[in-house]
């Protein structure tokens, strides 16, 4: 029945409304089994192509000696900032040893936040003011969490508007320069139709301004704000469909517990209900 | 701007519906469909979209219609006065006066804009000859105060706040207290952001515009926000006086149809529009030229206040 999707997955935003159709085809064809027939479907549909697992990949890397490097990067005030702190303390509640890079050099407040969270959570913080080229900052933060024995460096960036060349550029250049393990894509669940837009623009700019060959492109996403949307699930389920990276993780909450793994079978319950 | 596609759309909607020679009742379903699409994918609230599609029908009743070209005519200012109707709650918003001193309230969903905005809204009126001043209410964001400070700065704006104190009503008390002194004609204050599904948060916000009793609370809202951004600014306007909206980030790709459902649902106007990051990247909100951009319409005198 994969072909019955098809339908909507050329759509800019899934809603209820989009997957209705294929519902209720799914639902005639399925009315002889049980509706557990369908929910499982759904949820097989929704589970992203590839998978990531991060505290894995971080002894990996410390086997061999090198920091593993996050990059947070999003549209302006999706929660970049909040969510790496939230992910610096479940890393610390896994034993890992975490440093923060503050790289939004541009923002007002942007170092100050970020070095609130250090201090509260008690970890290094690398640091070097305003206006400085965020590739640098985070290419001498890697090079300070090497010497420090750190095994995980969280490197904050600006928010940028995905059709913003310049700043794209500059993106793209920080993960050129540092290569990182893993580049965190951050948007928000209460974005509407620019959800889409917005994920795939970053996928598009990080490969077109690239100077290298073989372009580093997002490979997960962090969703955030999920607390703020009820029942309005529609950009979250694009985002996981369109991209096919996975939701590593999903904010829902000011604070650094309110970090949670994607469960794929509530938000297919919520559509179905 | 991106607004220019949504326009784009309607437009050509409109015009598709012009090419047809006669206008029935079809013609116009597929228009209105058409533009119902469109508003969609920008965002506006569904249930915005359908009354529009109502009233429109109404308004236009083909059978009453003498035969000619007066049917696109009534069709097409029919579209265009909906919109403005949505954007158009009917009542200017508070404005504040220069040498007079006014409050104003700033509020919003996390990351909307806010503190950013404040800072655009005091450089604005300031460039004009306004002695604004900006308070820092929140005091539960990481770094909150010092970017305010360091926004206030740069723009030679005083700035009022506090490292230590957890209380944001004590803080925006005391410093709308001194800049009233002070004899500033635009106290500013910035709240955290916050949403409708913790009641205490709105408890907060209440109790901070009870306090200070702004003359205005300005709703922020981002242009990306999707269908959540009706429950979400009704919300707002039913614990504190919303009077006014901003929009922001409208440099983005976002159609901004979450300004329809907020002005919906706060029944008051939008008065500026966040264009960057910068200060200066703030304009004028005015309804019927942004509408007649909407519809891709050059000359619009002739739909105007028929
Ligand atoms: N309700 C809720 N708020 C959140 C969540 N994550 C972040 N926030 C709030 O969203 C606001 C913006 O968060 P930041 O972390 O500063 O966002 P950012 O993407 O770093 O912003 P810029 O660096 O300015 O682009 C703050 O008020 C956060 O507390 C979440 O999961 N739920
Ligand atoms: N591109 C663009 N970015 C904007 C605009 N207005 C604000 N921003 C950015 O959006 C992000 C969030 O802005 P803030 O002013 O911190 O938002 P806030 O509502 O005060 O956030 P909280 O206090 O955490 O709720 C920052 O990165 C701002 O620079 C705009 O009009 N265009
Ligand atoms: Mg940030
Ligand atoms: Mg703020």
């Amino acid at each position: 029945f994969s072909s019955m999707f098809q339908s909507i997955a050329g759509k800019a935003n899934l809603e209820k409304s989009d997957l209705e159709p294929a519902l209720k085809a799914l639902k005639d064809r399925l009315m002889t089994k049980n509706v557990t027939a369908m929910e499982e479907a759904l949820v097989r549909i929704l589970t992203p192509r590839r998978s990531i697992d991060i505290l894995r990949d971080v002894h990996a890397a410390k086997e061999q000696r090198k920091p593993y490097v996050v990059v947070f990067v999003g549209v302006n005030g999706v929660g970049k900032s909040t969510n790496l702190a939230k992910v610096a303390y479940w890393l610390l509640e896994h034993d890992v040893k975490v440093m923060m890079a503050a790289c939004d050099t541009f923002r007002s407040g942007a170092v100050e936040q970020l070095r609130t969270h250090a201090r509260r959570l008690e970890i290094p913080i690398f640091e070097k003011g305003y206006e400085k080229d965020p590739a640098v900052v985070a290419k001498e933060a890697i090079q300070e969490a090497s010497r420090n024995g750190s095994d995980v460096v969280l490197v904050d960036t600006a928010g940028r508007m995905q059709d913003n060349e310049p700043l794209m550029r500059a993106l793209s250049k920080l993960i050129y320069l540092n290569n990182p393990d893993l580049v965190l894509f951050v948007g928000e669940a209460l974005v509407g139709n620019d959800a889409v837009d917005q994920l795939s623009k970053f996928n598009q700019k990080l490969a077109d301004l690239s100077t290298s060959p073989t372009p580093r492109l997002i490979d997960g996403i962090l969703l955030t704000k999920f607390d703020t949307i009820d029942d309005k699930v529609g950009a979250a389920l694009s985002m996981v469909y369109i991209s096919g990276a996975p939701v590593m993780f999903v904010g829902c909450g000011q604070s650094y517990t309110d970090l949670k793994k994607l469960n794929v079978k509530s938000i297919v319950k919520t559509l179905l209900k | 701007m991106v607004l220019a596609q949504l326009g784009g759309s309607i437009s050509r909607a409109l015009q598709q519906m012009s090419n047809a020679t006669i206008i029935d009742e079809k013609v116009l379903n597929d228009c209105l469909n058409e533009i119902t699409r469109a508003l969609l994918q920008s965002d506006v609230q569904f249930k915005l979209v359908r009354d529009m599609q109502t009233n429109i029908k109404k308004i236009v009743n083909l059978d009453d219609l003498a035969a000619g070209h007066n049917k696109r005519r009534i069709i097409q200012q029919a579209v265009f006065n909906e919109l403005c109707k949505i954007l158009d709650p009917g009542k200017p918003a508070f404005a504040p006066k220069k040498g007079k001193a006014s409050v104003v309230m700033f509020v919003g969903l996390q990351g909307s804009g806010k503190t950013t905005t404040c800072t655009k809204y005091a450089f604005y009126h300031q460039k004009k000859g306004w002695k604004p001043a900006l308070v820092c209410a929140d005091t539960f964001r990481a770094g909150a105060f010092d970017q305010l400070k360091q926004n206030a700065t740069k723009a030679k704006i005083p700035f009022y706040g506090s490292y230590m104190e957890s209380d944001p009503v004590k803080i925006a008390v005391e410093g709308v207290d001194r800049f009233r002194k002070e004899n500033c004609d635009l106290i500013i204050v910035d709240t955290s952001g916050r949403h409708k599904q913790e009641a205490a948060l709105f408890e907060e916000m209440r109790q901070v515009s009870e306090a200070t009793k702004p003359d205005l609370v300005i709703f922020v809202m981002d242009s990306s926000i999707g269908q959540a951004a009706f429950d979400q600014a009704q919300a707002f306007k039913q614990s504190v006086a919303v009077g006014a909206v901003i929009i922001t980030k409208m440099d983005g790709h976002a159609k901004g149809g979450g300004a329809l459902s907020a002005v919906a649902a706060t029944k008051s106007p939008v008065i500026f529009i966040g264009t960057g990051e910068h200060m200066d990247e703030f304009e004028v909100f005015d309804v019927k030229p942004f509408v007649s951009r909407l519809l891709g319409m050059g000359d619009i005198s002739g739909f105007m206040d028929k």
